[in-house]
């Protein structure tokens, strides 16, 4: 197969840049803004004028700034520029850092599931961002360290590169369609995915005997450190159960637990070992064949020959955080990678670290997993004396001192959990967002896939009149929760309701329902009082 | 800060000691000299100690024990005197004269009779007393037992029973009702009967041999009967092999436990307050063990018995005794007078100890500062602690102190856990069997052997089991006989036992004060001296009719003082209160401590006061861990109340998520009135009206909803809200609130018109 040749196929339609507006102001080095580019392929004429179109639409708009123009949704308040609608493509923006810029191109097409919500794409580029954050720092400091970006741009692109074909093994229950790996669309999050909310977490609802055995094993996990600071993220399969993080380092965490490091991440590739490995093989094919095509500028230009497992010598070791299956469960129940190790390929398991927001300070991670359960716990490089060694005595206190305890939470979760369906409410389709908390609960994708793709769309259009509502709020009276209620009938005679109240959001579709609006209101009222305890009970 | 915490326990741990002693003798000590007295006499049945002249006898009772207490004395007529016993009702005073007669004196008549022995190849090894309801009296020979029952009327015994074996000699204890009859050769054949009937079966004690012929004989004062926690134990001193074997007395067996190190050739044995004291009287030192535990190592190290109070001198200098002293009490005091384990002391049951020489009577006391201070295991030593029932309220308070200790010098989580578990299992413990609420201290439950024992029986109240773990039949044998001989002591022998006493005041309170007896709480242990004295004598008058009854109650209380479990109430204000206050900085440890405390008492189904939550939030709140505080809130670690919310509203002035949470938990647990008027405050008006409605609040004033319709500077709000009003509350629209917003109202539409 012609990888360069799968690759335009993939990249048809989609392109991913991250530029500066600080760099290559003057003509001739207009290259120098261009931090990423996806694909990479692309000519950089090309590339430019995305980004030129991009940064005209920037500056142009902050001009606005504080004016709302309330019929065009290009503005809004914070950032200057979210989103450009034009007739065969939609351009969405988020502002990474101060003058960092982030733009994601997706092609109107024809083709059913290229139906967007803009919102659920920006979050995406938000993920990105706030991941590549947590392991390498900001793009700003990566590019303070060497103004050429030299150092910024193989990170980037390596980063965004494993994050985009990770996507797909994103959920546990398509683990199937990761062969994009080989060749088809990146699949964005459609109208489909209007169940989810990225960017939140999902939780284990336990009772308080469990909770508190939970809360015992955090402290004692605590304690095991000695003085340093200890922060704790407690999982059950894919769902949190406990923190101790700040809500922003929470999600980026959740979020990487869930992709790389849950029990289903991990037990894919032991369950199916030559099929993943070949996959992983593949991607590192995918990644050097990108280079490989790209042509000596852009290898030059990225200088990240290295990406090539056994690529010969190299400017600049890059961590890749998010290569896939490069976690496993190591004899004493710690997981190991060698994704920190000095040389990319031997196996020496040097201890991934993190940067943490909420303490602007960079932490060793250390994963335990017993069975279902996951703790990730976070310790200050700075307070943990001798580095490698002082770390493991840490991890033989945390071996010998909660090992008893995580046995006893883990025997009480699981038999507290009621599988995957657990949270399924029969005849409801939903997913609840706690905006306050970051916290969202969805109907299980396996039951989401029963609705009609008219009831999906109609939700993410509903979803869309409703973050558009939200912005506004935001503009109009910050600090100040409206209450909205909409419901509309669907082509298909399905209820599809959406309901906001002083930060919480609920989302339903209800199919097969009575016609009556009474009916739908009742089975709102209904589900609030029965799951929300009375939240979205107003009336 | 740890300066002062440890500053704290010094004062508590050397406050108490001012030694290094774990148990003292508190001068001065009960005088028992009379003039001419030919003896001093232990009846362990009444608790007295008796001094004999040629004739007459004199006695004092030891418990209450009082160094002032003031005899009572009986004429006799003279002769020689093997031992003295009142009988258990005080009315028959009998006197050993010879190996072959008893002598008994009707009190009230001063009539006299004998008992002789018939044959003159048996004889009279001793007797004693008993509440067994066949008999009244036993006689042990040497050809055997014989039961007596007395009749009052004739004057006279008659036989009931007759035990028939070779007995070379026996042990007794009036606190265990039980007899061991030693036979054989070397006399480690044992039969064992308690109340006189309840037959034990025979078993053997194990001797090491010191050479191969030559086999060690065991004697009377190698044998102890000891009674703890209402378990009876016989204690087996084996000389040669130095060791002392305690065996443990079930209904149908007697089984051996293990074996104690000793370290003296002579060895005596004392109960104080269920732990055992094991004097190594050579070495001079005493060895605590709590045999409650299944352990059988000791509490502390051997340590020296110390005098205390003694005037002038300093324990140092108390065993030579003071050389200097000039006051009129000292001199009294000799120098042969102080001196520990003496030669002439006599060990009696179950925690006293004799000077015959000097004529005194000492009781020994736990120094409880001091054990809980010796050691650094502390779940160990709040185990301890919450099992002392004569000190009970000591007891609590050092726990308190000891918990408190622990904390602020920041031991490790995983021991201030088990220290927790400790206090809070003791709590339920006596939350369960009543003893908490009543003031009693019951014991834990049962362990599984004694439930095994007792299974056929169904005896739940481990005070009832206190007097014997040997059945059904002799419980109630127990019961109605001391009830009876309480109950029917004459005047001049008030009170013979603290427990007892006690447990008069408590039945008195049962049938004269009804419903009081519930709140009946701490006051027991309260009451001074003479209120118990009176109480108890008022239970007198009540008489015996009411003893078959009220037998069962008072057994129960029988064991009462006041609990030293600590409720969560007290463990929040003495314990974290008190140690939030000290505790700066990080609140991870004082959190986790919290957390352990909550899983224990949701273990044991405990409920806790909201303030230990609202101190939580408080903590969390202070240092900004929010995201932790609502995982608490969300899990119902900290449960909902309306305390928890009025402190979430209060700790989230900072954080709105947190107001939230408060905000929703009001709603929550239904308290309409608060919620409406907080959304009201937040500027939530609308939704606090639709609320309000739904709820049917009417409690919140119209003027409020106004106000806060008027702030929003938006007309068509204030104009709903108002419209709203007038709907659903009649007679709105002639208030005066009413007539001001609808002016304003329409000087607002003017405004906009303009």
């Amino acid at each position: 197969m012609g990888l360069s040749s799968a690759n335009t196929v993939v990249n048809e339609g989609f392109q991913l840049c991250v530029f500066d507006l600080r760099r290559g102001q003057q003509e001739g080095q207009e290259l120098d803004k261009i931090l990423f580019f996806h694909p990479a392929d692309l000519p950089f004429s090309t590339q430019l004028s995305v980004i030129g179109l991009s940064e005209g639409l920037i500056t142009f708009t902050s001009l606005f700034k504080g004016i709302v123009f309330v019929s065009c949704r290009i503005f809004s308040p914070e950032a200057a520029c979210e989103v450009i609608e034009a007739e065969r493509h939609s351009h969405v923006f988020h502002q990474a850092e101060q003058d960092i810029w982030m733009v994601m191109v997706v092609e109107k097409s024809k083709e059913s599931d290229a139906i967007w919500r803009i919102d659920a794409l920006r979050k995406v580029l938000k993920e990105v961002h706030s991941l590549f954050v947590m392991f390498h720092g900001s793009i700003r400091s990566l590019l303070d360290k060497e103004p050429s970006g030299g150092l910024v741009r193989p990170h980037l692109y390596n980063f965004i590169m494993d994050y985009l074909s990770a996507f797909q093994k994103r959920s546990p229950w398509d683990i199937c369609c990761c062969d994009f790996l080989v060749g088809k669309k990146i699949k964005l999050p459609s109208f489909r995915d209007c169940l989810k909310e990225r960017g939140t977490v999902q939780m284990l609802t336990v009772g308080r005997e469990a909770a508190l055995e939970v809360q015992s094993l955090v402290r004692v996990l605590e304690s095991c450190a000695g003085n340093t600071p200890c922060y704790s993220l407690v999982l059950f399969q894919d769902l949190l159960v406990s923190t101790t993080l700040s809500p922003d380092d929470t999600i980026n965490l959740f979020t990487y637990a869930v992709l790389r490091l849950a029990p289903h991440a991990l037990l894919s590739r032991a369950s199916s070992w030559s099929y993943l490995r070949k996959g992983n093989s593949a991607s590192q094919i995918n990644a050097a064949s990108v280079l490989a095509s790209s042509g000596p500028v852009s290898e030059q230009f990225y200088g990240s020959r290295d990406t090539s497992p056994h690529g010969g010598e190299h400017s600049h070791h890059v961590v890749r955080p998010l290569q896939l299956n490069k976690w496993y469960k190591g004899t004493d129940g710690f997981l190991v990678t060698d994704i920190w190790g000095p040389e990319v390929g031997i196996m020496v398991s040097a201890t991934p670290t993190v940067w943490l927001q909420q303490t602007d300070e960079r932490m060793y991670l250390c994963v335990y997993q017993h069975k279902s359960l996951t703790l990730i716990l976070l310790f200050p490089i700075s307070s943990i004396l001798n580095g490698e060694q002082g770390l493991s005595v840490v991890k033989q206190q945390i071996v010998e001192n909660a090992s008893l305890k995580m046995l006893k939470v883990e025997e009480k979760l699981s038999k507290g959990w009621g599988g995957e369906n657990a949270y399924h409410v029969g005849g409801y389709r939903y997913l609840l967002v706690d905006g306050d908390r970051n916290v969202s609960r969805a109907s299980p994708p396996g039951k989401v896939t029963t609705l009609t793709k008219e009831s999906l769309i109609s939700l993410s259009n509903l979803r869309e009149e409703v973050d558009w509502e939200k912005s506004r709020e935001i503009w109009d009276d910050p600090g100040h929760d409206k209450d909205l209620e909409i419901c509309i009938r669907a082509k298909n005679n399905a209820w599809v309701i959406a309901r906001t109240t002083r930060g919480k959001e609920l989302y339903m579709v209800l199919e097969k329902a009575n016609e009556t609006l009474l009916f739908a209101s009742d089975a709102v009222e209904k589900f609030s009082n029965r799951y929300c305890s009375g939240a979205f009970s107003l009336d | 800060m740890f300066g002062k915490a440890s500053s704290s326990q010094l004062s508590v741990s050397l406050g108490g000691s001012g030694a290094l002693s774990h148990v003292y003798i508190q001068h001065p000590p009960l005088r028992c000299s009379i003039p001419g007295s030919k003896g001093l006499f232990y009846d362990d049945g009444n608790k007295l100690i008796l001094s004999a002249t040629s004739d007459q006898v004199f006695s004092w009772k030891t418990v209450p024990f009082a160094s002032h207490a003031a005899p009572t004395s009986d004429s006799i007529s003279e002769g020689p005197m093997l031992s003295i016993r009142y009988s258990l009702d005080a009315k028959v005073l009998a006197i050993q004269r010879s190996n072959h007669e008893i002598q008994f004196w009707d009190r009230e008549t001063g009539e006299m009779f004998s008992q002789t022995c018939r044959s003159e190849t048996e004889s009279i090894l001793g007797f004693f007393w008993t509440d067994c309801p066949k008999c009244d009296i036993v006689i042990v020979k040497t050809s055997g037992m014989e039961l007596f029952s007395y009749d009052p009327e004739s004057k006279s015994l008659h036989l009931v029973e007759t035990k028939r074996m070779n007995v070379s000699w026996y042990v007794y204890t009036h606190e265990s009702r039980l007899i061991l009859l030693a036979s054989g050769m070397q006399c480690k054949s044992f039969t064992g009967f308690q109340y006189g009937i309840i037959r034990l079966p025979k078993f053997e004690m194990a001797m090491a041999k010191s050479e191969a012929n030559n086999k060690p004989v065991l004697a009377a004062e190698d044998v102890h009967i000891i009674t703890v926690y209402g378990r009876i134990y016989c204690l087996q001193v084996d000389r040669i092999a130095m060791l002392l074997h305690p065996y443990r007395f079930y209904r149908d067996a007697v089984v051996q436990q293990g074996s104690l190190p000793i370290y003296s050739n002579k060895i005596a044995i004392s109960v104080v307050d269920n732990v055992l004291l094991v004097h190594q009287v050579d070495a001079k030192v005493v060895i605590l063990y709590d045999i409650f535990a299944d352990s059988r190592a000791p509490i502390s190290a051997p340590l020296p018995l110390l005098l205390r109070g003694f005037p002038k001198a300093s324990s140092s200098s108390s065993r030579t005794g003071s050389k200097d002293t000039d006051s009129l009490e000292a001199n009294d005091m000799s120098d042969h007078e102080t001196i520990i384990y003496g030669d002439n002391w006599i060990f009696l049951v179950p925690d006293l100890i004799c000077d015959v020489a000097n004529r005194l009577l000492w009781k020994i006391h736990l120094d409880l500062e001091a054990i809980s201070a010796s050691s650094s295991e502390v779940p160990s030593v709040l185990d301890f602690l919450q099992r002392r029932k004569l000190e009970a309220n000591k007891a609590k308070q050092l726990c308190l102190v000891v918990v408190r200790t622990v904390i602020l010098e920041r031991r490790p989580v995983s021991m201030v856990t088990r220290a927790i578990d400790v206090l809070v299992t003791s709590y339920s413990n006596s939350i369960k069997t009543g003893g908490y609420f009543k003031g009693i201290k019951s014991e834990k439950p049962p362990t599984p052997s004694v439930s095994n024992l007792n299974i056929s029986t169904s005896v739940v109240d481990e005070s009832i089991r206190r007097e014997d773990a040997l059945g059904k039949s002799i419980k109630h044998g127990s019961s109605s006989g001391v009830e009876n001989e309480s109950l029917n002591r004459s005047p001049d022998f008030p009170v013979s036992d603290p427990e007892e006493n006690v447990r008069l005041e408590n039945s008195n309170d049962h049938h004269s004060l009804g419903t009081k007896a519930d709140t009946e709480n701490f006051t027991a242990g309260e009451t001074s001296q003479s209120e118990v004295q009176k109480l108890s004598s008022q239970s007198q008058l009540v008489g015996p009719s009411n003893s078959p009854l009220n037998a069962s109650i008072s057994e129960n209380l029988e064991s009462q003082a006041i609990s030293a479990s600590i409720s969560p109430d007290e463990m929040y204000s003495f314990v974290f209160a008190s140690v939030e206050e000290e505790m700066a900085g990080d609140p991870a440890y004082f959190v986790a401590i919290v957390v352990e405390f909550l899983r224990s008492c949701n273990v044991e189904r405990i409920k806790v006061h909201p303030n230990i939550y609202v101190l939580t939030i408080q903590l969390l709140a202070r240092h900004e861990r929010y995201a932790e505080l609502g995982l608490f809130i969300i899990n119902k670690i900290l449960e909902p109340s309306k305390e928890v919310a009025l402190q979430l509203l209060e700790s989230g002035r900072q954080n709105i998520q947190t107001r939230k949470l408060g905000l929703d938990m009001l709603r929550q647990l239904s308290l309409h009135h608060d919620y409406v008027l907080l959304l009201v405050q937040d500027g939530y008006y609308l939704e606090a009206l639709r609320y309000a409605r739904k709820n049917k609040v009417t409690t919140v004033r119209p003027s409020l909803f106004l106000e806060a319709a008027f702030v929003s500077a938006d007309p068509q709000h204030l104009a709903a809200v108002l419209r709203f009003f007038s709907d659903f509350i009649p007679g709105f629209k002639n208030t005066a609130d009413h007539t001001t917003y609808c002016r304003i109202l329409n000087e607002m539409n003017s405004s906009i018109a303009a």
